[in-house]
């Protein structure tokens, strides 16, 4: 497959990205490892006339134990012991993404933005011109959720929910300077689906910020898919926290692969923060969870089982926390 | 576009400066302008691992790179794996073993499986497993590329 002709952008700093954004008004799309965007221009979706490519950037690479740059490539997180040892729920994230080769390319920020995914999207171009296309490319209606307005198709990166147990912050750059937003802010809950993220046009995701309170915090993170290698995630469950015995003393929870973008349920965890997490109320706050997550009929996966595996995630993954497995 | 100059890289050691317009991707250009064709085109969209080359060493999925963006760097592909004379640990043990049987995978195999055992000369079955994790065979079920593998990896020690 051949890509339709674009221009392609080389800028070797943050400050040189912002203002090449600014130029090109949009009419452009950041290249990364490009493991996610090549093959989605393969199939034509979403084509721009100007690629802006971020490997020249030398400030968006390399990681240390505090910050992790936006162009790290997962296989150099994976490699790193001493990360690894440090954030276990970010280490079993990195290791169950895609494969090792996707993954010697694969970068952190092309993780934490990666393309929403859809049965009606993921195709040829021929394949949805004959369906007439769809809301997400070239179409003005959904095919999942018969009607206009919202595209549903699955947020399938696993590391996002994984750093948002972490308490991860994310450094961005852009027109009016740079700022920092919790994870969790980052992705916009109340958007229609084409837009999911509260980025500022052209806006740049420079570095993900951990805090040291995260370091060593006993954390895990559970991938539902079908072949135990490549596939994206039909559903990603994370966790960390500290227990006393059986109580809860500190839990983040968060959840991936099941929405268009993912979510950290705050309120859902806080609550059994000083409880002792009896097998009863750990089930009652899986269903709780279950009843806030809704998976749509848009991946392999029948919805109807994605949506019943969650508490039996969540169980699992607050299990090896309370038991100590974890980390 | 036509104001871009030729791509200069190493390619197997050898310099080699050609025209790359900014959507050529590698395995394009590596099959169809250099006409090494032991790459090979599988899925074209980085499920597969048959297209696999070390861009400066690293295994790299070539149908997901963009060719310019090799620009000074130093690609392998499988052609360069091989020795001069003969077959590489690898590729001997390969035939040794039988790892190969509609061979169009085979050399995907061979440039992660000389990748891996670069930097982990005597990897488990389990890391074997898991390196060639993004490399699809659908004839031999696999053990035999495992087998040849490991052997290759007491060859080399």
């Amino acid at each position: 497959m051949h890509l339709d002709p674009f221009e392609l952008h080389r800028p070797a700093s943050v400050e040189e990205v912002v203002a090449l954004a600014r130029q090109l008004e949009g009419h452009f799309d950041y290249l990364a490892g490009g493991t996610d965007l090549l093959p989605n221009y393969k199939m034509h979706l979403n084509l721009k006339p100007h690629l802006v490519a971020l490997e020249d950037v030398e400030e968006l690479r390399g990681h240390t134990l505090s910050r992790l740059g936006a162009m790290a490539r997962l296989s150099d997180l994976e490699v790193d012991a001493e990360l690894m040892a440090t954030y276990p729920s970010l280490s079993q994230a990195v290791r169950e993404v895609a494969t090792p080769l996707v993954r010697a390319s694969g970068t952190l920020g092309g993780n934490l933005l990666v393309e929403t995914r859809c049965f009606f999207f993921n195709q040829s171009y021929f394949w949805r011109n004959s369906l007439g296309y769809c809301l997400k490319a070239d179409g003005d209606r959904c095919h999942v959720v018969p009607q206009k307005e919202k595209c549903y198709a699955t947020f399938s990166g696993d590391l996002a929910p994984a750093l948002m147990v972490l308490d991860a912050e994310v450094e961005l750059a852009g027109p009016d300077g740079r700022r920092r937003l919790p994870l969790p802010d980052l992705y916009d809950l109340g958007g229609d689906g084409i837009r999911r993220t509260h980025l500022a046009p052209g806006e740049l995701l420079v570095a993900v910020h951990l805090p040291a309170a995260s370091r060593a915090r006993p954390g895990t993170y559970l991938k539902l898919r079908v072949r135990p290698s490549y596939d994206f995630p039909e559903l990603g469950v994370a966790a960390a926290g500290v227990f006393e015995g059986r109580t809860v003393r500190s839990l983040r929870l968060a959840v991936g692969g099941a929405d268009p973008y993912p979510r950290r349920f705050d309120a859902l965890t806080d609550a059994l923060v000083g409880q002792e997490l009896s097998d009863d109320r750990l089930a009652a706050f899986a269903q709780e969870v279950e009843r806030a997550v809704r998976p749509v009929h848009n991946t392999f996966l029948l919805p109807d089982y994605r949506r019943r595996m969650i508490p039996v995630y969540v169980r699992r993954a607050l299990t090896q926390l309370r038991e100590g497995a974890a980390a | 576009m036509s104001s871009l100059g030729p791509l200069r890289f190493q390619l197997n050691g050898h310099p080699v400066e050609i025209p790359a317009e900014p959507a050529r991707i590698l395995l394009d250009l590596v099959r169809d302008d250099l006409h090494l064709t032991g790459t090979k085109r599988g899925c074209d969209l980085g499920t597969c691992g048959c297209c696999t080359v070390l861009v400066d060493g690293r295994p790299t999925l070539s149908c997901l790179t963009l060719a310019r963006l090799v620009e000074g760097r130093s690609v392998t592909t499988i052609e360069g794996v091989s020795p001069p004379q003969g077959l590489s640990p690898v590729q001997r043990a390969f035939v040794n073993h039988g790892a190969t049987q509609c061979g169009f995978c085979t050399p995907g195999f061979v440039v992660t499986a000389t990748a891996l055992l670069r930097d982990h000369p005597h990897p488990s079955r389990e890391e074997i497993e898991r390196a060639i994790s993004g490399n699809l065979c659908r004839c031999t079920g696999y053990i035999k590329i495992v087998d040849a593998i490991e052997a290759a990896s007491k060859e080399t020690a």
